[in-house]
C-alpha cells in the first residue's frame, strides 16, 4: 500500500470517528484528520501548514457572516414576509410563471457574484416562505431553492470555477455566455418544475392571503425594500463597474445594506440580530476553516498527488464516470477547490473537444460538491431559510435532480465540438 | 476561582490559540526578511524611481542596472515575477552576482513582485525557503507565492477584469503581476507594480524584455519560449541555435487574444521585444507528492514521475528529476542565445561577460555560481 494511501484513510478514519463516536463538530473532526495526516508524514504538528491552509476561505466566511446578519436584518424588519407575499399573491394563480420566476429570482445573486450562498441567503430566503404558503413542504422548498442557487452559481455572467479552471491552463474568460446558459437554465427550470410538480394548487386563495395577514403591510414599501435596493445596486455596480469598486467587496456591500435598514420597518435590535446570524453561520464557517487545513495537509503529504494522479489516469470513456463521481465528491470539500484541483487535469485529459464547452460541462458538475456533506454550502443554508432541522432531508429529495444534472453536464462535454459549433461565438 | 473553574476549557482553548498565533505569525513574519544578494559592481535603484507612487509599498523592488563603457543595446530581465517559480528568481540572482556588461545596458529586477515572496498560496503547501549549497555554506532563498500578498492588495473583487481590455479573469487574478500589463497609476498594487514597469521599459527605451517564469508539468507551455510577433524572429533563431546545442525550447506565439500578459502587452504597448521563458518546476501543478524543502531543488518527485510514465505531462521527466540547477542553466543558455542572435543582427549590442554557461551550470551545480552566505566568492 502507498503510503498516501494509508495517510489518506486514516485521515477518513479519524474524521469519521470524530463525527459519529465523538461527536465533534464537521469543522473540529475536520482539523483532528489534518493534524493525524501531518503528524503520519512526519511534519510534526505543523502549525504554520494548518494556519496557512486556516485561512484559505477568510473571503467567502466574511460573505457567508455578513449575508447571514443581513438576511436576519431583513427578517426582523419584515421586509422577507412582504417580499413573499407579493410574490405569491401576484403570481400564484399561473404556476408556470410563477415557479419559472421564481427559479430565475433564487439564481441571480449566484450569477452575479459565482457563489451559491449568496442565492440562498438572499432571494432564497425570500421566496422560501411564498413556495411553502403556496403548498411545498419545507424540504421541498429547500430542494428547488439549494439546486436553483447552484445552478445560479453555475449560469453566466460570473462563473468562478470556470475562470479557475480558465486560469490553470491560461483560458480566459471569454465566450461562455451561451454554453453556461445551455448548462445552467433548461436543468435549473427543469428541476424546479418537476419538484414543485405535485404540489400545483395545493395552497388555497385564502390560506395564501391569511399567511401574510400579520405582516406590516401598512409601511411604506419603499422604505421597507431600500436595503434590499441598495445591496442589489452595490452588487450591480461592482460587475457593471468592477475597476470602481474593486476595493469595495461583498462582506462590505452586505454590511452597508445592512445598516441601510435601521428604521425601515419593525424594530430590531443590531446586537441580538448579529448573535443569532454568527450562531446560524458558526458551523459552516468551522467547516472552511477546517477544509482549507484538511485540504493544505493533503497537498503537503502528497496525498493531493496520490489521489489526482490515479483518478485521471482512468482510461478512455471511464473518464467521464470518473468526472461524475469525483468532482461532486471532491466538491463536497469545496466546488471551487474540485475545480482547481480536478478541473484542470480532467480537462488537460480532454485537449482535443472544445475547451470552452468542456470547462462549462465540468463546472455543472462540480457545482454539485455544494450539495454534498459535510460542507453541503447550499443545502445546508437552504435547510436554514427553510426551517428544516435535517439538513439530509433535502439532500435525499435532490440525489435524483443531481444526478440528472451530472448526467446532463457528460452530454455536454460528450457533444462538445457539435456544440460549439452553435454556442461558442 | 470559581470563575476560572467554570470556563477552564474555554480559557485553555484561547491560550492555545494565542500561543499558536504566536508561533505561527513569527514563521509568517520570517517571509518578510528579506534574502541577501551580493552582486557585482552595479547600480542599484529601486522601481519607484520610475513611478514614485510604489516607494515605501510593499510593491517596490530594486532594481540592478550594469552598464557597459560603449553603448548599445538596453535589455530587461525580470525573474520573480511569480515568486513560487524559484528558477527565474534565482538566474537572476546568478546574473547580478556574477556578470560584467561590456557594451549596452543590463536591467534586472530579481523579485519583480516583491510582495509575493512574502507569503506562501494556501492549500499548497508549498515550504517558506529552500537552500542552496555555495562553495562554502548554504545560502537560503524564499519560496514565494504566484500572486500579491493579501496583506498588501485586498479585499479581490468578484472577477478580476483586466484594464483596459475589460477581459475577465478569476479574482486572484487581480493580484497576478503577469496579468496586469500595461497597468496603471491609480490601479491596485499589482497594477501599480506592472504600471512601474512598463514606465522603466519607456523610460530607458529598452530594446528586448524578457520576464523569465516557470510551469506545472502539466501546462502545455513549458520548456518553451513565448514570443511577441515583433520577437518571433528573434526566438525562433536562438530556439533553433538552442535545438544545436542539445536544449530543446518550445517556440510559442504570443496569444494576440489573451491580455494582460507581460509579452503581449510590453509588445503592444512598447513596440519592443517582448519574450517569456518557461522552466518546468515540478513542485507547481496538481501531480506532485509529498512537498519537502529539498524537492525545490532536487526536482525529483514521485507522482510527477508517475504521471511521466502515464503520458500526463507534456515534458521528459528524467529518473534524476528536473532540478534547479537545470532550470536556471535553461535560462541563462536561452538569454545568452538571445543575445548572441541579437547582436548579429544589430549595431547596437549588449556584450556580456562571466555569464555562466549552460555545462558549468549543469556540472558544477548552481551554488558554484553564487556568493558564498557571506557574500565573498
Amino acid at each position: 500500500m502507498e503510503p498516501e494511501l494509508f495517510i489518506l484513510i486514516a485521515m477518513m478514519a479519524v474524521f469519521a470517528l470524530a463525527v459519529f463516536a465523538g461527536k465533534f463538530p464537521i469543522g473540529v473532526s475536520l482539523v483532528f484528520a489534518a493534524v493525524t495526516g501531518s503528524l503520519l508524514s512526519g511534519f510534526g504538528l505543523s502549525l504554520r501548514h494548518l494556519v496557512e491552509g486556516s485561512i484559505s476561505y477568510l473571503d467567502p466566511i466574511l460573505i457567508i457572516i455578513t449575508a447571514m446578519i443581513f438576511m436576519e436584518i431583513i427578517r426582523e424588519t419584515g421586509a422577507l414576509g412582504e417580499a413573499s407575499r407579493l410574490i405569491v399573491v401576484n403570481l400564484h394563480s399561473r404556476p408556470l410563471l410563477f415557479l419559472s420566476a421564481v427559479t430565475i429570482f433564487i439564481m441571480l445573486p449566484g450569477m452575479i457574484t459565482g457563489l451559491s450562498t449568496a442565492s440562498v441567503l438572499t432571494t432564497g430566503a425570500v421566496v422560501a416562505p411564498a413556495l411553502i404558503v403556496w403548498g411545498i413542504p419545507k424540504a421541498r422548498t429547500g430542494s428547488i431553492i439549494a439546486m436553483a442557487a447552484l445552478l445560479g452559481m453555475v449560469a453566466p455572467p460570473i462563473n468562478v470555477p470556470a475562470m479557475i479552471i480558465g486560469g490553470g491552463v491560461d483560458m480566459p474568460y471569454i465566450g461562455f455566455g451561451l454554453p453556461l446558459l445551455l448548462a445552467t437554465l433548461p436543468p435549473a427550470l427543469l428541476v424546479t418544475f418537476l419538484l414543485a410538480r405535485p404540489y400545483f394548487g395545493r395552497g388555497s386563495e385564502e390560506a395564501i392571503r391569511n399567511a401574510f395577514t400579520d405582516l406590516p403591510v401598512h409601511f411604506k414599501r419603499w422604505r421597507l425594500f431600500l436595503p434590499v435596493l441598495i445591496l442589489a445596486v452595490l452588487m450591480a455596480l461592482s460587475r457593471i463597474i468592477p475597476n470602481d469598486f474593486t476595493s469595495m467587496g461583498m462582506p462590505l456591500i452586505f454590511v452597508i445594506a445592512g445598516l441601510s435598514a435601521y428604521r425601515s420597518g419593525l424594530p430590531f435590535n443590531y446586537w441580538k440580530v448579529i448573535r443569532v446570524a454568527v450562531n446560524k453561520a458558526l458551523p459552516v464557517m468551522g467547516i472552511l476553516v477546517g477544509i482549507g487545513m484538511f485540504i493544505q495537509i493533503m497537498s503537503l503529504t502528497g496525498v493531493r498527488g496520490y489521489l489526482i494522479v490515479n483518478i485521471v489516469q482512468i482510461p478512455s470513456y471511464w473518464i467521464f464516470l470518473a468526472i461524475m463521481v469525483t468532482l461532486p465528491l471532491f466538491g463536497a470539500i469545496s466546488s471551487y477547490g474540485a475545480s482547481y484541483v480536478l478541473g484542470v487535469p480532467f480537462l488537460l485529459a480532454l485537449l482535443g473537444r472544445n475547451e470552452i464547452i468542456v470547462a462549462s460541462g465540468l463546472t455543472l458538475i462540480a457545482s454539485l460538491g455544494d450539495m454534498m456533506p459535510p460542507t453541503a454550502l447550499a443545502g445546508i443554508f437552504a435547510a436554514q431559510v427553510v426551517g428544516e432541522p435535517n439538513y439530509f432531508r433535502i439532500l435525499k429529495i435532490c440525489i435524483p435532480y443531481i444526478i440528472l444534472t451530472a448526467v446532463y453536464g457528460i452530454l455536454i462535454i460528450i457533444g462538445a465540438n457539435w456544440l460549439a459549433k452553435f454556442l461558442v461565438i | 476561582m470559581k470563575f476560572l473553574r467554570q470556563n477552564s476549557l474555554r480559557l485553555a482553548i484561547l491560550l492555545s490559540v494565542i500561543v499558536i498565533s504566536i508561533q505561527t505569525g513569527r514563521e509568517f513574519h520570517q517571509m518578510h526578511i528579506v534574502d541577501p544578494i551580493y552582486p557585482n559592481p552595479c547600480e542599484i535603484r529601486l522601481l519607484s524611481d520610475y513611478f514614485p507612487t510604489l516607494k515605501g509599498t510593499a510593491g517596490d523592488t530594486d532594481v540592478y542596472l550594469f552598464e557597459g563603457d560603449s553603448p548599445g543595446a538596453t535589455i530587461l530581465i525580470l525573474g520573480g515575477t511569480h515568486a513560487n517559480e524559484p528558477a527565474g528568481m534565482i538566474a537572476a540572482t546568478c546574473l547580478i552576482e556574477n556578470i560584467s556588461v561590456e557594451t549596452g545596458r543590463l536591467f534586472i529586477l530579481p523579485r519583480a513582485n516583491n510582495s509575493g515572496f512574502t507569503h506562501n498560496d494556501p492549500q499548497e503547501g508549498n515550504p517558506q525557503s529552500f537552500t542552496i549549497r555555495t562553495t562554502a555554506g548554504e545560502r537560503s532563498f524564499r519560496y514565494g507565492s504566484r500572486y500579491t500578498n493579501p496583506i498588501d492588495q485586498w479585499p479581490d473583487p468578484d472577477v478580476y477584469e483586466h484594464f483596459p481590455s475589460g477581459q475577465q479573469l478569476s479574482a486572484a487574478e487581480t493580484r497576478n503581476l503577469n496579468r496586469s500589463y500595461p497597468g496603471r497609476p491609480d490601479g491596485n498594487l499589482t497594477e501599480q507594480i506592472g504600471f512601474g514597469i512598463v514606465q522603466l521599459l519607456q523610460k530607458e527605451s529598452v530594446d528586448i524584455a524578457i520576464d523569465m517564469h516557470e510551469a506545472s508539468l502539466e501546462y502545455p507551455v513549458i520548456n518553451a519560449l513565448v514570443a511577441h510577433q515583433l520577437a518571433f524572429d528573434l526566438a525562433a533563431e536562438a530556439v533553433l541555435y538552442l535545438q544545436f546545442n542539445d536544449i530543446h525550447f518550445n517556440l510559442e506565439p504570443s496569444p494576440e487574444e489573451f491580455r494582460g500578459l507581460s509579452h503581449r502587452e510590453w509588445g503592444d504597448k512598447l513596440g519592443i521585444q517582448a519574450l517569456l521563458m518557461e522552466s518546468a518546476n515540478p513542485l507547481q501543478g496538481r501531480y506532485h507528492g509529498k512537498v519537502t524543502a529539498e524537492t525545490v531543488t532536487s526536482g525529483l518527485d514521485k507522482y510527477n514521475m508517475e504521471a511521466a510514465h502515464s503520458g500526463l505531462i507534456e515534458v521528459e521527466y528524467p529518473d534524476t528529476g528536473i532540478p534547479l540547477d537545470l532550470r536556471v542553466a535553461r535560462h541563462l543558455a536561452g538569454l545568452n542565445q538571445i543575445f548572441t542572435v541579437w547582436n548579429s543582427y544589430n549595431e547596437n549590442k549588449i556584450n556580456i561577460t562571466d555569464l555562466p554557461e549552460y555545462d558549468d551550470v549543469l556540472e558544477q551545480g548552481i551554488g558554484a555560481f553564487l556568493k558564498q552566505p557571506t557574500g565573498e566568492r
